[in-house]
């Protein structure tokens, strides 16, 4: 079925409000999985892997800071969704770039790191250049890399399937360099990696706002369902509550 | 041709113009107060259809003897050609029902970019008319329906069809042969998004103009209808409306609670609405001459404004008295004009020691009606790009003090207090209706919707408080690595230091808060009039009242519908 991006906004917040996530949180994470879909990244199909787990972040410790200096920081995200922790890390890149010129924020045991891409394009329009890089996958690692120009609306995005060995130290953790000096661009070294570049994004996105996004009626109804948990039931007297007569 | 940087200038910096203060103009009764104005919505869309002689002709008329069936207008703007698509349906008296809530209705009607063929209109007729329950695609950027006004529409036709005109003193009681109960735009339903028509359909690239339009055309059509009918009820005796009855109809709403929640949630969006207005008032102190052409037609406005109060009919007692003394302080203006004026200030500082806030706000929107040539170009202006970015490097003893300076109306209220967080906010499972609730309810209130800034505020600034004990050097990317929960109200706390209108300052928990302020400030803004308060939660009123007609397209248009009064018989 077709839906609008606003329509899969609102549901997706409702989706993440009713799972735990905080004010703040749950319009970034909407946001996210929106602009991924949004601009031919599959937004969907990395959300479909985040929504059997998105209730449980609830439970987990929050992020925090392990290691810190001027120019660099690690986090902890305690295995918790890109959903609800990357854009402070990006944040943080962000604000150490515009003090030191460049810097590094690594995040460790973080899911769904593809979300971060909303994060990442966000700094160009506000002057920053940003990059991230991040390994996926056990038992066939793939690479994935992400830049953008500063004052650019798009980034590129590649990425390649590797004879990589999982190493466990590694493991889901993403590295994001912002600068407010150097313009960053990125591209796997692999020869056969999959290049999208800033122009194929932008034209993903008109023909999303031409025609909407399309979804598959199961997901859409499990966002919905999921959402459901933020409405109060209705009854008489809840009528009432609106200025019913 | 007035730029952005014209605009900053006039707002920031040496040379800004003296705007007044978010403490007097975002109280919540004063927004509760505003008036339509010549930069309302309605007004704006109006100026532009009959400055660019918009072409709107009927491409199809499928109506039955009864008025019910098909019709399709097309519009041909300077822009692009759209569709304007009615159903008329027969509507038993039990199915009426005004609230949000209901499923079925007397009119349903689409606006579709491009032409429409009988297979779309096929299609159409499918969703439409079931609204939430259909489904349309994005061709469609506006969605809605009305009901009949049971008081007027079948005594219309009477009078129509036995050669009579309506009496226009039961117009004034009722001004609507339709009451429009939901206006749909922004994506919902499958519609296109917001971002499709503010790129690509240029004609309609303000806010809420499509949604504004829609009820324009709907207006249009019942009158068109109810000659229709009243014709073939009795072509011998028929007799059309005269025009200047006509304009004086307008279409009827009625709004709830749904409203309210987008004035808290668009903080760009409304400082930019208010910016505007505050800018053209600040422009009329500094450069508005007073000539003796102004005092005259001041004169006639605020004598206008007195009847328009005096002609305007509600039950509800608070409203009555409001209006009763409206009328006696636009006498008490006209004294003081007569007496007394020399300069907009001193004028305006007698309105503020000696007039209501409704009078003060009348008087503003007065005051813009005497220099389109300061007030129009602003129009222009009213969209944001409604990004509300965390700043991550300002340090935290500086968020500290935009707190302390931006929301001292937050922090000055005692949220301990009896009753100051007895109310919440929740959406029902029933259409996600928006509703308000006591936190006697439990369950309901683990559901509540952010809507409390102040309060969110005040919690904020007690953390930060104590993080700032702990860490004196830190930044607020750092502050929000450690209180993530905080980093929707950070967000919004540094991005209203730049938005000095964007908050409403009212305490929206307390047991007392009056909802109806939040929509009477949206509609003021929509320009509707003859706001009729059913409840402290919802309200009727009047849109496009005194509006030019179709048919007055490309004829001489003097754009003089301000606050319109009734026609004489």
């Amino acid at each position: 079925m077709n839906i609008s991006m606003n329509e899969f906004k609102a549901s997706l917040r409702r989706c993440f409000e009713a799972s735990g996530y905080f004010v703040g949180n749950y319009e970034d994470a909407a946001n996210m999985v929106l602009w991924l879909e949004k601009h031919g990244l599959n937004g969907l199909t990395e959300l479909k892997h985040a929504l059997p787990y998105i209730c449980n972040d609830f439970d987990k410790p929050l992020s925090n800071v392990i290691y810190e200096d001027s120019t660099s920081a690690i986090i902890d995200a305690h295995h918790r969704s890109a959903l609800n922790c990357i854009a402070a890390a990006v944040d943080l890149a962000h604000a150490k770039a515009l003090e030191v010129g460049i810097a590094t924020v690594t995040v460790h045991n973080c899911h769904n790191r593809m979300f971060v891409l909303k994060a990442l394009t966000d700094r160009g329009r506000r002057g920053i250049s940003a990059a991230a890089y991040w390994k996926n996958g056990s038992d066939t690692v793939t690479e994935h890399t992400a830049a953008i120009c500063s004052g650019k609306r798009y980034p590129s995005y590649s990425q390649a399937v590797t004879n990589l060995i999982t190493n466990g130290e590694d493991k889901q953790a993403l590295t994001i360099i912002c600068s407010s000096r150097v313009d960053l661009t990125s591209s796997l070294q692999s020869s056969d990696s999959l290049i999208i570049t800033p122009k194929q994004i932008e034209k993903n996105k008109e023909k999303s706002v031409d025609f909407g996004i399309e979804i598959d009626e199961s997901t859409w109804q499990k966002i919905n369902k999921l959402g459901a948990g933020v409405l109060v039931e209705n009854t008489e007297r809840s009528r009432l509550d609106a200025g019913g007569r | 041709m007035t730029k952005h940087a014209d605009i900053r200038a006039s707002l920031w910096g040496d040379n800004a113009l003296p705007l007044r203060p978010p403490s007097q103009v975002m109280n919540l009764e004063r927004l509760g107060s505003l008036h339509q104005s010549r930069l309302s919505f309605m007004r704006t869309l109006v100026r532009r259809i009959f400055r660019e002689r918009w072409k709107i002709e009927l491409a199809t008329f499928e109506l039955n003897n009864d008025g019910f069936g098909t019709v399709v207008y097309e519009v041909n703007a300077p822009d692009g050609l759209f569709s304007f698509v009615l159903f008329s349906d027969l509507l038993l008296p039990e199915e009426r029902n005004d609230r949000v809530i209901a499923t079925k209705w007397d009119l349903t009607m689409a606006l579709v970019e491009g032409r429409v063929n009988p297979e779309y209109i096929a299609k159409l007729k499918e969703n439409v008319p079931k609204q939430e329950a259909g489904r349309v695609d994005s061709r469609v950027f506006v969605l809605s329906r009305a009901n009949r006004s049971a008081r007027n529409f079948d005594y219309v036709v009477n009078q129509l069809a036995t050669g009579q005109q309506p009496d226009v003193s039961k117009i004034a009681e009722v001004g609507y042969l339709y009451r429009t109960t939901a206006v749909y735009g922004s994506g919902k339903l499958g519609m296109a998004d917001w971002e499709k028509v503010q790129q690509k359909h240029r004609d309609f690239a303000r806010p809420f103009a499509s949604e504004m339009f829609v009820c324009f055309m709907l207006r249009n059509f019942s009158l068109l209808q109810v000659e229709h009918i009243a014709r073939h009820r009795n072509e011998q005796t028929f007799t059309p409306m005269r025009a200047d009855i006509k304009r004086y109809f307008g279409i009827g709403n009625s709004t709830g609670l749904g409203m309210a929640p987008y004035l808290v949630n668009h903080p760009v969006l409304i400082n930019q609405w208010i910016e505007m207005r505050e800018l053209a008032l600040a422009r009329i102190r500094s450069l508005g001459a007073i000539t003796s052409q102004i005092k005259t037609t001041l004169l006639e406005l605020l004598k206008r404004c007195a009847q328009h109060t005096h002609e305007t009919i509600t039950e509800d007692k608070q409203q009555t008295q409001h209006n009763i003394i409206l009328a006696q302080e636009m006498n008490k203006l006209t004294e003081q004009v007569v007496t007394n004026f020399t300069s907009w200030n001193e004028l305006i500082a007698f309105s503020e020691q000696h007039c209501s806030l409704q009078s003060q706000e009348i008087f503003v929107s007065v005051m813009l009606e005497l220099y389109p040539e300061l007030v129009d170009d602003l129009e222009d202006f009213h969209c944001a790009d409604e990004n509300l970015d965390l700043d991550p490097l300002m340090p935290l003893h500086q968020l500290k003090a935009v707190i302390e300076r931006r929301y001292d109306w937050a922090l000055a209220i005692d949220f301990d207090a009896e009753g100051a967080r007895e109310t919440y906010w929740y959406r029902s499972e029933e259409k996600m209706e928006p509703r308000l609730g006591s936190i006697a309810d439990v369950e309901g209130k683990k559901k509540a919707m952010a809507l409390a800034v102040g309060y969110a505020v005040r919690k904020c600034y007690n953390i930060l408080v104590d993080y700032i004990t702990a860490n004196p050097s830190q930044i607020t990317a750092r502050f929000m690595v450690a209180h993530p929960k905080l980093r929707g109200i950070v967000r919004r706390i540094q991005g209203m230091d730049r938005c000095v209108y964007g908050d409403i300052q009212a305490n929206l928990l307390d047991k007392n808060v009056l909802p109806m302020h939040l929509l009477r400030c949206k509609l003021a803004f929509f320009g509707v009039s003859k706001f009729d308060p059913r409840s402290r939660l919802w309200v009727r009123n009047t849109m496009f009242q005194g509006a030019p007609l179709l048919e007055d397209i490309g004829k001489p248009f003097s754009d003089d519908w301000f606050m319109p009064l009734i026609p004489k018989q």
